[in-house]
């Protein structure tokens, strides 16, 4: 019997050979997506979840409260963990955890490797598999270290290498370890990764830094005793922080911080190993965020269920082909559980050729989607049994909802019915309406989406900061020379260079450099009896004029020892509340009053996500600048940024020259939301496609249904035009019921997006309205070829066929 | 005796009107019995035919097939008892455009669940009688109507049932082929014994039977 539905499967789907492969490409290409994006979302969601001990384990955050606002830091002193397992109750283990690169040496082999310095417990809390040596305390000694096979095998060439000893290069000089296991090789998905692991008192700095309470490092990972949670270590730690981190707390308190609600200076807070990858430290508080693996997750879910509304609606629309061979099996004794079954076998068979084709096509294009979307997964990963498993069971699951329902309503239908060829209800047309109306209305507001996000991106590229991005390069001041005495250097150097405008340096860089390094400064003191914060700049005394920034109120620093006062934005004028800005006398450090001397237009110093805050200027020479702003002339841009180059390496010849347009940093800043609006993009590509294929293959079969209906209104004297209007005014009215729907839907969410944007576009009618044109635009094409061919067949031919 | 049909009736309502499509039919069929119904378009003759194989339901009235009352079972009752029993004809043959003529005489001997090599051997067996196993690996398409009938009556008969019933089975076939058909009925039920109940429009063609019933608008006459 099986055999038979095979071949019965087999020739039905070889005999509707245009139909078939729609399905097939669009199931395939949607299978595809969804396990790139799913994968995607799944190695991120599984990082570093793979741990025994996984859900005792945290990661310790340090949180003070600075006179700038709160602040996180996951780097810890030295001394902190051993104190913490001696002195505060509840910890089962503890470990130092200090990535770092190291050269090891064995033979005459020089190797620059990835090492990790740990406590001796590190293996004992994390999972990370021994397969040769020691398997329970392979860190005992000081001198030990644990390999993965593929550094041994880099290093010695075999991995029966234990108890062999390597030399790693410590502060310039040759130090033996010697091997003391294999570690199996390292899974992606985790953020501890290692190819040595070896002790952290070995580490080169910890002689140095064994009791210093006040350098910190290097991170720290705590296994919980059973029971206890998370919160109570958290309350159980406070003496302990008081007592070791007395100074500091004092400092704090005498700057002028305020202590947090708990009246505390200093915590110290847990975040679970699984959050750790998820964990950024906003704002100075730490906080997790999963959404962006849900939001991938989300689109594959959506792709996946438009190539599904697909299938069901053509599996549907062909069943009024079949209703003869449905009528004829029931006649002959086929019961409603074996036609089920028929079809159902039908449809597992597209389902299964489809998945082949899609992991076919997921592996051709693993590559390309890594580089697009930035993300880490492999090939490796789709042949891991568990994969494959939920591949197949993901599979099944959807063969037996979008096969079984047609299926269930094709062998639900009456035999005499059947065999006469009329279909008994048209509530199977509602089904498809609204599937239709649901895949349209996603694409639909998927391209307004992305409308959106790129009026939003073109928007904050081309806006008026109120500095000059175009003409001004920065780079960080990262050799070892005084910052100050750089940027002397420079001016002195690039003197005679008539396309270098200007140079000046601050301690922040505007938008994010190559260096990759963004920070911000904040401070809090007393005016006339209120606080008053400002974001504080230091500057070289020519910054204002090299970045273009405009003075409305009195004057800039006139040179580099008119240090006595400060240059304030707009913003901080306002905050200040005085009549006359320049009558105003901060009180920036105790008892030292310092004047204002003038005032600049207000300019976006921070990200197009925020308004724009008071900000003050300060000239200091012992708080240093870090990047160096150079105006060059608008012509010979590139010679002008070769000179600059050319100048850093000869005052600075061993520090890289980082150099970048302000206009780049910008651009960098809203990288994400280019991801994004990528991500978004080639859904909704994707979706108004897939859609577009369903469409098509609706269009042909319901042609070929009506071919009677056409010839008789043509024999009647229906022209071309109003039978095309006929055959697509049905599915205009479902896309544009999909419209209305969507864009309300769309309109929100993008609005609730835009709202993170403290400069945004604003949400015009037209994104809608083009979106909606764009989706009508293209159904039309999608469905008038076919409608018009078939409004043109001559009707006698059209009858004959009936 | 065969199957009765004790007062049956069958309508439909429309538009607060009940329409009848069957009146008052009582009908008693004996085994070997070859009867023709014949009457005008809409006089009822194909629904009374789809009642008799149990494809169609009627609203009132009693039927017994055999020893079974057919108004009190189940669909799934029904349909082990007319694939067991009854071979069905139609006028346009309703043979699977996808499967050859072997194939399409394997089904019924599929929803039967009858073994493989049985049906291997059954198949070969109503090709031989026929005199089509040249035609076995053809689809229906490659025959002309007359063959495509006469894979259809084999259908109806490859599970050996006692009742055939056709609908028009010679409306779609010119006179001799009609006559071909019409000679395959009357040696299957001399010789094999099974009995027909065919609809037919041709006096010529019920002249084959041995009785005639006579519709009008759903009531026997």
């Amino acid at each position: 019997m099986f055999k038979n539905y095979l071949k019965i499967a087999w020739r039905n789907l070889v005999k509707d050979k245009m139909n078939t492969s729609l399905n097939v490409i669009g199931l395939s290409v949607a299978f595809a997506v969804a396990i790139l994006l799913g994968m995607a979302a799944l190695f991120q969601l599984s990082f570093d979840g793979f741990h025994e001990n996984g859900a005792s384990i945290y990661k310790i955050v340090k949180t003070q409260q600075t006179p700038r606002g709160p602040e996180a830091g996951t780097v810890q002193p030295a001394p902190l963990a051993p104190s913490l397992e001696a002195e505060v109750p509840g910890v089962k283990r503890i470990t130092r955890f200090l990535q770092d690169g190291a050269l090891a040496i064995q033979g005459d082999k020089e190797i620059d490797m990835d090492i990790i310095w740990v406590d001796e417990d590190f293996f004992s809390m994390f999972s990370f598999p021994i397969i040769k040596g020691d398997g329970n305390t392979p860190l005992a000694q000081l001198s030990s270290v644990v390999l993965t096979k593929k550094a041994a095998n880099n290093l010695f060439g075999s991995t029966d290498v234990v108890g062999k000893t390597f030399h790693l290069l410590v502060k310039g000089k040759e130090v033996p370890f010697t091997v003391s296991a294999i570690a199996d090789d390292m899974v992606a998905e985790t953020n501890l990764d290692f190819q040595i692991a070896g002790r952290f008192e070995s580490h080169a700095d910890y002689l140095d830094n064994k009791e210093q309470w006040d350098s910190q490092y290097h991170d720290v990972y705590v296994e919980l005793e059973k029971g206890v949670s998370s919160n109570s270590f958290e309350s159980g730690s406070r003496g302990f922080v008081d007592l070791h981190f007395k100074d500091a707390i004092e400092m704090l308190k005498r700057d002028g911080a305020s202590a947090d609600e708990n009246g505390r200076y200093v915590n110290l807070e847990l975040v679970p190993l699984a959050d750790v990858h998820f964990t950024s430290l906003k704002n100075g508080y730490v906080s997790v965020s999963r959404s962006l693996p849900y939001l991938i997750l989300g689109v594959a879910f959506l792709i996946l269920f438009i190539a599904c509304v697909n299938y069901i609606n053509m599996s549907i629309a062909k069943s009024a082909k079949r209703l003869k061979e449905i009528g004829m099996r029931k006649t002959l004794g086929a019961q409603k559980k074996q036609l089920f079954f028929q079809f159902w076998t039908e449809s597992l068979f597209i389902f299964l050729i489809s998945m082949g084709i899609g992991v076919i096509l997921s592996f051709v294009f693993v590559n390309d989607f890594k580089t697009i979307f930035n993300t880490q997964v492999s090939v490796d990963m789709l042949l891991r049994p568990s994969f494959l498993v939920g591949l197949l069971a993901m599979v099944m699951l959807i063969t037996v909802f979008v096969g079984g329902y047609p299926a269930i309503l094709m062998s639900r239908l009456g035999t005499i019915q059947s065999l006469k060829g009329k279909l008994q209800s048209t509530g199977n047309n509602k089904v498809r309406d609204v599937l239709m109306v649901f895949q349209f209305g996603i694409a639909i507001a998927l391209i307004t989406g992305t409308l959106v996000l790129w009026g939003q991106i073109d928007y904050m590229r081309n806006k008026d900061l109120g500095y000059d991005k175009e003409q001004v390069v920065s780079f960080p001041l990262n050799g070892k020379r005084n910052s100050n005495d750089v940027i002397e250097l420079l001016r002195e150097e690039l003197k005679g260079n008539p396309d270098i405008v200007s140079i000046s340096g601050a301690d922040i860089n505007l938008g994010l450099g190559r260096d990759g390094s963004r920070s911000s400064s904040k401070i809090g003191f007393e005016y006339k009896g209120r606080s008053v914060t400002t974001n504080f700049l230091v500057v070289d005394h020519e910054f204002v004029q090299t970045l273009g920034i405009e003075m409305v109120l009195g004057r800039n620093f006139k040179n580099a020892s008119d240090s006595l006062g400060v240059v304030i934005n707009e913003a901080m004028a306002r905050e200040l509340g005085e009549e006359d800005p320049l009558s105003a006398q901060l009180e920036i450090s105790n008892g030292v009053h310092i004047p204002v001397l003038g005032v600049v237009k207000d300019y976006n110093f921070k990200d197009l996500d925020r308004a724009i805050e008071p900000i003050t200027f300060y000239m200091s020479k012992e708080w240093g600048l870090s990047y160096a702003f150079a105006k060059v002339a608008p012509h010979n841009m590139a010679s002008s940024y070769e000179a600059l180059e050319n100048t850093w390496k000869k005052i600075e010849p061993n520090a890289a020259f980082l150099g970048s347009f302000l206009d780049e940093n910008v651009d960098r800043t809203f990288n994400r939301e280019k991801t994004t609006a990528k991500m978004v993009a080639s859904g909704s590509v994707l979706s108004i496609i897939l859609s577009c294929m369903g469409l098509f293959a609706m269009s042909l079969l319901i042609v070929s249904q009506r071919t009677k209906e056409i010839g008789i209104r043509k024999v009647v004297g229906a022209s071309v035009a109003s039978i095309t209007y006929i055959l697509t005014k049905d599915f205009l009215k479902l896309v544009l019921l999909a419209f209305l729907i969507a864009s309300p839907v769309a309109w929100w969410i993008m609005g609730e997006w835009l709202q993170n944007y403290a400069y945004r576009i604003e949400l015009s009618i037209w994104f809608f309205v083009a979106a909606g044109a764009i989706a009508v635009l293209i159904a039309l094409l999608t469905i008038g070829t076919r409608t018009i061919r078939a409004a043109r067949v001559n009707p006698v031919k059209s009858l004959r066929t009936e | 005796m065969l199957l009765q049909l004790k007062n049956v009736f069958k309508w439909v309502n429309t538009g607060g009107q009940r329409i009848f499509l069957l009146k008052d039919i009582n009908l008693e069929v004996e085994e070997g019995e070859f009867i023709s119904v014949m009457g005008p378009s809409g006089s009822g003759k194909s629904t009374l035919l789809n009642v008799i194989g149990m494809l169609d339901t009627f609203d009132e009235g009693e039927y017994h097939f055999l020893d079974e009352s057919v108004h009190t079972l189940k669909e799934k009752y029904r349909s082990n008892l007319y694939k067991e029993y009854i071979g069905f004809v139609f006028q346009s043959y309703h043979l699977l455009d996808d499967l050859t003529v072997a194939e399409n005489l394997e089904m019924p001997l599929l929803y039967k669940k009858v073994k493989g090599s049985e049906r291997k051997a059954l198949v070969a067996d109503i090709l031989d009688r026929f005199n089509i196993v040249g035609k076995k690996d053809l689809f229906p398409s490659q025959l002309s109507g007359g063959q495509q009938q006469l894979v259809g009556v084999a259908r109806a008969l490859i599970a050996s049932p006692k009742l055939i019933l056709a609908d028009e089975p010679t409306g779609n076939l010119n006179s001799q082929q009609s006559e071909e058909i019409m000679e395959l009925f009357k040696k299957l039920n001399k010789e094999d014994g099974v009995t027909i109940i065919q609809v037919t429009h041709s006096e010529k063609n019920a002249a084959y039977g041995s009785r005639v019933i006579n519709l009008l608008d759903g009531r026997k006459v």
